[in-house]
């Protein structure tokens, strides 16, 4: 019915596989299974491209909740089921700086100097939930946070990235 | 409903996220279609999720993206649709139909906005490429004129054309320079044929030769093309030579660094 055009896709990969591998290597801590895991995120969004609602939200929400939960499936198989939720807070910040992995954040020096003009609880929700891949209620029951509050500071937070970032 | 309750309640940021239970998914999608303000937040709530991923991107290796594009090549393109074998109603193909339309549509739709950005970006290109063209035109435009310019001196029968040859002490016989000179207005051009390339801390001058006496017609660099207007000579020179002196010229010439001397034929 509809014949896929692949240029498409090679539109997508290279607007959004660095970020979507981001997504899914700072969850999956594997070179390995985080490429293995991001070829799936994208064979998924080419075979369900046609189920993509632009009135329910935009493509790179879509994308990237797809990345998002291919990893967290994984990190739920036996492959990788160590490691996720023994990383000090500031894993990020820290360890992009450190780049103790082949991969070269693309700006990371940006996303530092984004991070640290939030408030430390803020920058420590949104490491957890968009970076981390965390969902709120794993924020809240591991760190003892109500659910609640982790929204607010969400909410906030995003308030303040909006300025930081000049999103009108 | 109160929008601003609903909006700072963070509901739409856990939308985002896609944590929302599938009954409350729907209520929000339904809110959606009815609220604008909340269609308008929930896409800064997205673009500012983007951007923060975006700063965050890794680069996968290069590789991936090659498996990747292989994985695809086996598998067979498109899916076939299959419908419900009992025609009992139009409203089934009708409904199916319009899925179809509106699926077709927004991957179209996606698909242009590629193509779109595609084209602007030529578009920046063409633009580039046509200033520049404008610029070469500009250039012509203005060698032309000097040419225009240079043909109304060599063309006119009042000028006399002097060509002035190797010195003798010249290192190279084939260097060679006119002048023209015009004997009702005593306007002096020059041009070169052949000089050689002189520092920058020298420059040729010219002379007219009066009643034995050199007579400075002015300084000149290397490598101009076209007619050089030099001063006047206002006597009727016997001959021109250039020699080379320190930039801006002397009151004398230094003889020994002649290169090109001419004379003015007599009638």
């Amino acid at each position: 019915m509809i014949r896929k055009d692949q240029s498409a896709l090679d539109y997508l990969y290279d607007h959004y596989s660095g970020a979507l591998y981001g997504v899914v290597f700072r969850i999956l801590k594997n070179e390995a299974i985080a490429e293995e895991v991001l070829q799936d995120v994208f064979l998924k969004v080419w075979e369900k491209i046609e189920s993509y609602d632009s009135a329910k939200g935009k493509l790179f929400t879509w994308m990237m909740n797809i990345a998002r939960n291919q990893a967290i499936d994984k990190t739920r198989s036996k492959e990788s089921s160590k490691g996720r939720k023994t990383d000090d807070i500031d894993y990020l910040v820290n360890k992009i700086d450190i780049q103790e992995h082949s991969q070269l954040p693309i700006d990371a020096i940006g996303l530092k100097e984004v991070l640290l003009k939030l408030s430390e609880d803020q920058q420590f929700i949104v490491n957890q939930l968009y970076l981390k891949g965390y969902t709120q209620s794993e924020v809240a029951d591991e760190f003892n946070i109500p659910l609640g509050t982790v929204k607010t500071r969400l909410r906030l937070a995003m308030i303040e990235l909006r300025s930081i970032l000049d999103i009108k | 409903m109160n929008i601003e309750e609903y909006i700072s309640s963070g509901i739409l940021e856990t939308y985002a996220l896609g944590e929302l239970s599938a009954k409350e998914r729907e209520d929000v999608e339904k809110n959606l279609q009815q609220y604008p303000a909340l269609r308008d937040e929930l896409s800064k709530i997205e673009e500012t999720m983007e951007a923060v991923l975006m700063k965050a991107a890794l680069n996968p290796r290069a590789e991936v993206k090659q498996k990747l594009f292989e994985k695809i090549n086996k598998v067979p393109e498109g899916k076939v649709v299959t419908m419900a074998q009992e025609s009992s109603s139009g409203w089934r193909y009708a409904t199916a139909s319009s899925v179809a339309i509106a699926l077709l549509s927004s991957y179209l739709a996606y698909n242009y906005w590629g193509k779109w950005k595609k084209s602007e970006s030529n578009l920046t290109e063409l633009i580039a490429q046509n200033q520049r063209i404008a610029q070469d035109y500009n250039n012509v435009n203005l060698r032309l004129d000097q040419i225009e310019t240079d043909l109304k001196v060599t063309s006119n029968p009042d000028f006399t054309r002097v060509v002035m040859k190797g010195a003798p002490n010249s290192p190279q016989s084939q260097y060679l320079a006119s002048v023209y000179w015009n004997a009702q207005t005593k306007e002096v051009y020059l041009s070169i044929q052949q000089m050689k390339e002189l520092s920058k801390e020298n420059q040729y001058q010219l002379w007219a030769i009066i009643d034995g006496k050199p007579v400075d017609c002015g300084v000149f660099d290397f490598g101009v093309a076209g007619l050089i207007k030099m001063k006047s000579a206002f006597a009727v020179p016997t001959t021109f030579a250039v020699t080379i002196e320190p930039r801006g010229g002397k009151p004398s010439p230094s003889l020994e660094t002649m290169q090109v001397a001419g004379n003015l034929a007599k009638g």
